[in-house]
């Protein structure tokens, strides 16, 4: 056991334990005030003001200089609120699906951040050249021993800031991800609710659905750069140039599934609260509801990096020597750690501002912008990508040149198919039985109150006509 | 009442343009000229933003233009007003409990002390968690002895202590009888 402790423990493993550890308090962080961010944006956007009362001032006096403070203790208040609600389990649930649910959905959602590359490479030197170390070999005893055991052997290496340096990096990103809409969906089934029920099963719909074009978009990146690593993915843009540049579309494509994936508006059907009350965690309060929550946001910031990772260059800022992939300094990995963290902020302010913006989506046409729109043009992409490549033409001029040739295509065989089939996606106006607005065929509409009393008692405010 | 057929106004959306039809042109232009004009121009209390910072600001403050209140009608907190004399102007003719929708006015009336009126409150209580604050009462009142007020924000820490009595009106009128003159 010892010895194998002993081969186990190298410099990347050192370091992936440090970036795990810090990492998921970041996530969880991040999380916390991503919820603010949102709140803040988009009460300005509503020209309201937003949270702005709590700080950390906890009441106490001595503490008053913290009051206030743009309410950045909101996260912390509702984290606090959301702890000592009743855990309520309502009657007839599966118990047991119901209590995992929360945890299978946060679960997936926060280790997809293992595979980030937060800081890139970084040159270590032997341990036994380090004061830190030198200084826990020299004390006394059986520590020194053991430290010396354990750390003694580390050689000079080049390590990736990253939770886990796997070769299959983005596609293990992918597969954990997809995972998250079990959780909605056992949660949905478990409550015992149809809303909820209703919910789940739009859920795991929708994530079928945009599953497939967030794949082909993906390829399209990977076929590229030519590798899976996100690492390389990186290093192949700061060499080429951004894939945002050279694959504009497959690129959006990419964000809006992103944003779909995340259960996020304009996607949020499985909790759309106008249609069915909260969708799957209508039966959920208190700190389940409050992982759901998470989870939720958690995809949203999985999304963005991997956004990031893809097709915005990662932590690499062009023209900026110290987040280039040759920088391997202890500076140059702070310096990406906060680039990529940026980055990914302001993708998730871009998705806070698309929320705003665009109304949700009703049910039928998410499905049909997934089917009819987002998957033929990601085929569409994936061939064409898959020509240039063929060709070896995958610089970024070529490339954007495509790209905006398919995109007129995709225009003309799209009013050519309109032209043909008529338009698909019109509101038909159904006649349903028993509508006022719709009486069938010889039927009379009646609507108002004709019995007598019911006119006496409530006077109708107007002319009242009985037909 | 039914809606009559010429009363029915139907509306045939236009078709999209091709530009409307792929979405992204026409969202990236409401992101970046409706919603980040708003965001913008409201930034920090900025010109198009509406807020009232409530304890420190009120809405007594403002003119109605500003979206401040009309301190002359507006309906809040009851008072009972007081004649010339300082005593209670009520005289327990029992219309504004009468007229009460809530049913959150309580009076017993007793024989007036005094020899201008025939009776008087020997209590007056209003459960101001009943009351819906719809003023019929101030209008059933033939004496205007009861009277809303501009006061809103009214708190307790217990159901009984917001049953106001006689004697919390008649401290209402105090408060509020430079606010409001009768």
């Amino acid at each position: 056991m010892s010895e194998y402790i002993h081969d186990l423990i190298d410099w990347q493993f050192i370091i992936s334990g440090v970036v795990l550890m810090a990492g998921v308090h970041a996530v969880l962080g991040l999380v916390a005030y991503g919820v603010y961010l949102e709140r803040k944006i988009c009460s300005y956007i509503q020209d309201r003001i937003g949270p702005n009362r709590v700080g950390f001032d906890f009441g106490l006096p001595f503490l008053s200089f913290l009051k206030g403070c743009l309410a950045l203790g909101q996260p912390l208040a509702d984290g606090i609120k959301f702890f000592f609600k009743e855990d309520f389990t309502p009657k007839n649930v599966d118990r047991v699906l119901f209590s995992l649910a929360p945890a299978i959905a946060v679960v997936p959602a926060l280790i997809g951040f293992v595979i980030m590359p937060w800081g890139g490479a970084l040159d270590i030197p032997a341990a036994g050249d380090m004061g830190a170390f030198q200084w826990l070999f020299g004390l006394p005893g059986f520590a020194g021993e053991s430290f010396y055991f354990m750390f003694g052997h580390l050689e000079a290496q080049s390590v990736i800031v990253t939770g886990a340096n796997v070769h299959v990096g983005v596609i293990y990103l992918l597969a954990v991800a997809s995972l998250g809409v079990y959780g909605v969906t056992l949660a949905g089934w478990s409550s015992n609710n149809k809303y909820s029920m209703l919910g789940g099963l739009r859920a795991t719909a929708q994530m079928i659905s945009y599953e497939i074009p967030l794949g082909l978009s993906l390829l399209c990146a990977l076929l590229i750069a030519g590798s899976f690593m996100p690492n390389e993915i990186i290093e192949y843009q700061a060499k080429h140039g951004w894939l945002m540049f050279s694959l504009p579309l497959p690129a959006i494509l990419f964000y809006i599934c992103g944003l779909a994936e995340a259960n996020r508006a304009p996607f949020d059907n499985a909790e759309a609260e106008q249609e069915l009350v909260g969708g799957f965690h209508t039966e959920y309060s208190s700190m389940r509801f409050a992982l759901f929550f998470m989870a939720e946001y958690a995809h949203l910031v999985t999304a963005c990096a991997f956004f990031a990772l893809l097709f915005m260059g990662g932590y690499q800022v062009p023209l900026i020597g110290l987040t280039s992939p040759e920088a391997t300094g202890i500076l140059a990995v702070f310096a990406k750690v906060g680039v990529f963290s940026l980055k990914v902020v302001l993708l998730l302010c871009l998705a806070i501002v698309v929320r705003w913006t665009v109304p949700r989506l009703r049910y039928d046409q998410v499905m049909m912008l997934g089917w009819q729109g987002m998957i033929p043009a990601g085929m569409l992409m994936l061939v064409v990508t898959s020509v240039m490549v063929y060709l070896g033409a995958t610089t970024m001029f070529p490339m954007f040149a495509a790209n905006i040739g398919m995109l007129v295509i995709i225009m003309i065989v799209r009013l050519a198919l309109a032209k043909a089939f008529g338009r698909s996606t019109t509101n038909k106006r159904i006649r349903m039985y028993g509508s006022r607005y719709y009486p069938m065929e010889g039927e009379t509409s009646i609507a108002a109150p004709t019995v007598a009393m019911a006119i006496e008692d409530r006077p109708v405010q107007g002319s009242v006509s009985t037909v | 009442m039914a809606i009559k057929d010429e009363d029915l106004i139907t509306i045939t959306p236009k078709p999209m343009t091709s530009s409307e039809a792929v979405y992204i042109p026409a969202i990236v232009k409401g992101m970046f000229g409706t919603t980040m004009r708003h965001f913008f121009t409201s930034f920090g209390q900025g010109r198009t933003s509406r807020t009232i910072q409530y304890p420190e600001q009120r809405r007594e403050h403002y003119t109605p233009e500003q979206g401040g209140m009309e301190l002359s009608n507006f309906r809040g907190v009851h008072r009972l007003n007081r004649d010339a004399a300082g005593r209670v102007k009520c005289v327990a003719c029992m219309m504004c409990p009468t007229i009460c929708p809530a049913n959150c006015i309580h009076i017993e009336a007793a024989e007036s002390p005094w020899d201008d009126r025939e009776k008087y409150p020997a209590k007056f209580e209003i459960d101001m968690l009943r009351c819906i604050f719809c003023g019929m009462c101030e209008e059933a009142c033939p004496v205007d002895a009861i009277e809303l007020t501009p006061l809103y924000d009214v708190v307790g820490k217990s159901r009984q202590e917001m049953v106001f009595d006689k004697d919390k009106l008649l401290h209402v009128y105090d408060m509020t009888i430079e606010q409001k003159p009768m």
